[in-house]
């Protein structure tokens, strides 16, 4: 399975950051000693084994919600994406093929899960009013930070936005981020630099507008 | 964060190092350089605050519904795929959720197409009441009998034949053969009177007359073409008057003999002429006319016969001879001045007749020193021009509105729906 993964990954010489979620990582990139890795129960799971499912849906429960509830205003529909999510990858077991790691398949699928929802909720936000992420804020909490995080994440341009995330909170490599976006990965590379320039300016200096924080990112770049 | 642009490594491969996206041999390098570089190193700074920043933005946990959820499908799954194929998702999967919204919509839009169409048939059909100027064209005569100048008389029955043919030469040189093939018709005059009179038939004689009244630009090239108009449809002036009067608008009043068949023709040809102020037409029923002075006729050439049967078998006095003889040339007068009144009658309804009236526009010159007057006539033409203007406006807007208000139906909202879902799309 190492042959699948990308070699830089394997080379890299700088610790990640802990997940966002306190997830361990357990993809045959981190495979540690006796523990099968996520393709490996996948296959167990095609073949009928409950125990492998189970033991998959432990380790990206939580990065799956934390995805969903990232970009969703409605907590619970973050749980419904959530849970049609592995729902999804249930049914589509029987076709399930080990070319990619595991997690970059569930990603496609809550990317496509979630490209869904945003469609029918514009759908019905064309007929009935603005969506439900501008009725309902996004502050989660009480959490002062967490809000202001939430909202400088919401001014960064939308493709620049999902690759930050991706990277930051899901933890992908410039590869698997490519492959769910279909892009390039230098153009992966330079977005998220310039996502992460955005956000930094925006984090120091909230105020400034979206297309004044672009101009700013031009003129750096 | 600095661009540094001097620096042998680019700010997005120390972002790459951070990330642990470098092969060994690069991440070297990068590590090499930040060992001897401060701004360098402080841009990795930057990425690890940002990232550590981001930490702070927990999720909470995932509720035990979604997991026994999640967990029992799987094992009703696991158990279905065990015992046999799963069920075949209806339409082959094709209908699902996703394609709802988009065959709603659809069905919608064709619905609402088939409402505007049939909407649009049953205001096509509807009946446009005329203007007040306009006059109803006269039916033809050719196809159509039941036209608004056949008498209610007629009976529906009766073959479509106009009315004009029924005293033509041809129809009773037809009936004068087919008497002849019968042989049962009499060469007596009375007998050919009757299958000349237009009695034979029940067809209406009618006698049309249209008036009309003209304003040209030019007086003198109207003529030229009321002449070519007469000369193409075989008609005549039977009267014609040119009027020229200084200071007054030069005037033609005439009055024209067109054959009957072609008589909305030449009107249409006439319009041509110039603006149409007035126009009329009608048509006078002369059959009982004619049916009573052909009985008339009839009758006194009865007793002229009767007269000369007298006059040759008996025989008496002068006087009474005389008596005789006067009595005859009576009669035949009575009889000739009949007949003159049956041809006046029957070339009415052969020949239209139309009262045409042609004026010159005439525009009276101003002296131009009366400026106030110029003033005053310019003030009203420019009165009556912004309010021609503001009736052409009013008389579109209640002509078109319907069809544009439907096409900025058809147009508007699809493209204001799309507009609200691409931004509703980039708001979520």
């Amino acid at each position: 399975m190492e042959s699948a993964l990308p070699r830089f990954v394997l080379n890299s010489e700088i610790t990640r950051p802990g997940s966002m979620d306190n997830t361990t990582r357990r993809s045959s990139a981190a495979k540690p000693t006796g523990e099968s890795t996520d393709e490996d129960l996948m296959a167990d799971f095609c073949h009928g084994s409950q125990d492998a499912f189970n033991e998959l849906f432990l380790r990206y429960k939580q990065p799956l919600f934390g995805f969903f509830r990232r970009r969703v205003a409605d907590a619970a529909q973050a749980e419904e994406l959530t849970q049609e999510s592995f729902v999804a990858v249930i049914r589509a077991s029987s076709r399930y093929e080990p070319s990619a790691l595991f997690r970059t398949y569930l990603y496609a699928i809550g990317l496509k899960i979630l490209s869904a929802y945003r469609r029918k909720a514009a759908f019905r936000a064309t007929f009935t009013g603005a969506p439900d992420a501008y009725r309902e804020p996004a502050a989660l909490g009480n959490l002062e930070m967490e809000y202001v995080l939430r909202q400088a994440v919401g001014k960064l341009d939308r493709l620049e936005r999902e690759i930050l995330m991706l990277r930051e909170f899901e933890q992908l490599s410039y590869v698997e981020i490519g492959e769910l976006l279909h892009l390039p990965v230098n153009t992966v590379r330079s977005r998220l630099f310039r996502a992460r320039l955005a956000l930094h300016n925006l984090l120091a200096d909230p105020t400034p507008t979206a297309d004044a924080e672009q101009a700013r990112i031009e003129e750096s770049a | 964060m600095n661009t540094i642009a001097e620096h042998p490594v680019a700010p997005e491969q120390i972002m790459a190092f951070f990330d642990g996206e470098l092969s060994a041999a690069d991440a070297q390098n990068v590590a090499a350089h930040l060992d001897g570089c401060s701004a360098c190193a402080s841009l990795v700074g930057q990425f690890r605050d940002l990232s550590q920043s981001l930490t702070q933005w927990s999720v909470a946990l995932v509720p035990q519904s979604v997991e026994d959820a999640v967990k029992g499908f799987a094992a009703r799954t696991s158990a279905t795929s065990k015992s046999g194929k799963p069920p075949a998702p209806f339409l082959f999967g094709i209908w699902n959720g996703k394609f709802v919204p988009f065959a709603v919509t659809g069905i919608a839009a064709c619905a609402l197409l088939m409402v505007g169409v049939e909407i649009s048939d049953s205001y096509r059909n509807a009946r446009i009441i005329p203007h007040r100027s306009e006059v109803v064209e006269l039916p033809n005569k050719d196809t159509d009998t039941a036209g608004y100048d056949a008498p209610a008389s007629v009976p529906p029955s009766l073959p479509a034949q106009s009315p004009m043919n029924v005293a033509t030469p041809a129809i009773a040189a037809m009936a004068q053969q087919t008497s002849a093939l019968d042989g049962n018709a009499a060469a007596s005059p009375a007998a050919s009177m009757q299958l000349n009179s237009p009695t034979t038939s029940a067809a209406p004689m009618i006698a049309h007359t249209a008036s009309l009244a003209i304003t040209v630009k030019d007086l003198s090239a109207a003529r030229a073409s009321l002449d070519a108009i007469l000369a193409r449809h075989q008609g005549y002036a039977a009267q014609l008057t040119v009027e020229s009067t200084a200071n007054f608008p030069r005037s033609v009043t005439a009055s024209l003999r067109i054959p009957a068949s072609g008589l909305s023709s030449a009107i249409g040809d006439l319009k041509t002429l110039g603006r149409v102020e007035r126009e009329s037409q009608s048509g006078e029923d002369v059959s009982q006319q004619h049916t009573d002075l052909a009985e008339r006729i009839k009758t006194a050439r009865a007793t002229e016969e009767s007269f000369r049967g007298i006059l040759q078998q008996r025989t008496g006095k002068i006087s009474d001879v005389l008596e005789v003889e006067q009595s005859i040339a009576r009669v035949r007068g009575e009889i000739e001045a009949m007949e003159a009144e049956q041809t006046r009658l029957e070339h009415r309804v052969d020949y239209a007749t139309i009262e045409l009236q042609l004026n010159e526009e005439y525009k009276e010159e101003i002296p131009s020193a009366a400026f106030s007057l110029r003033f005053h006539n310019a003030s009203v033409a420019g009165y009556r021009n912004a309010s021609e203007i503001v009736a052409s406006i009013i008389l579109f807007l209640v002509q078109y509105v319907l069809s544009i208000l439907i096409w900025l139906a058809l147009v508007c909202i699809p493209a204001l729906l799309i507009w609200r879902y691409r931004k509703a799309l980039s708001r979520l």
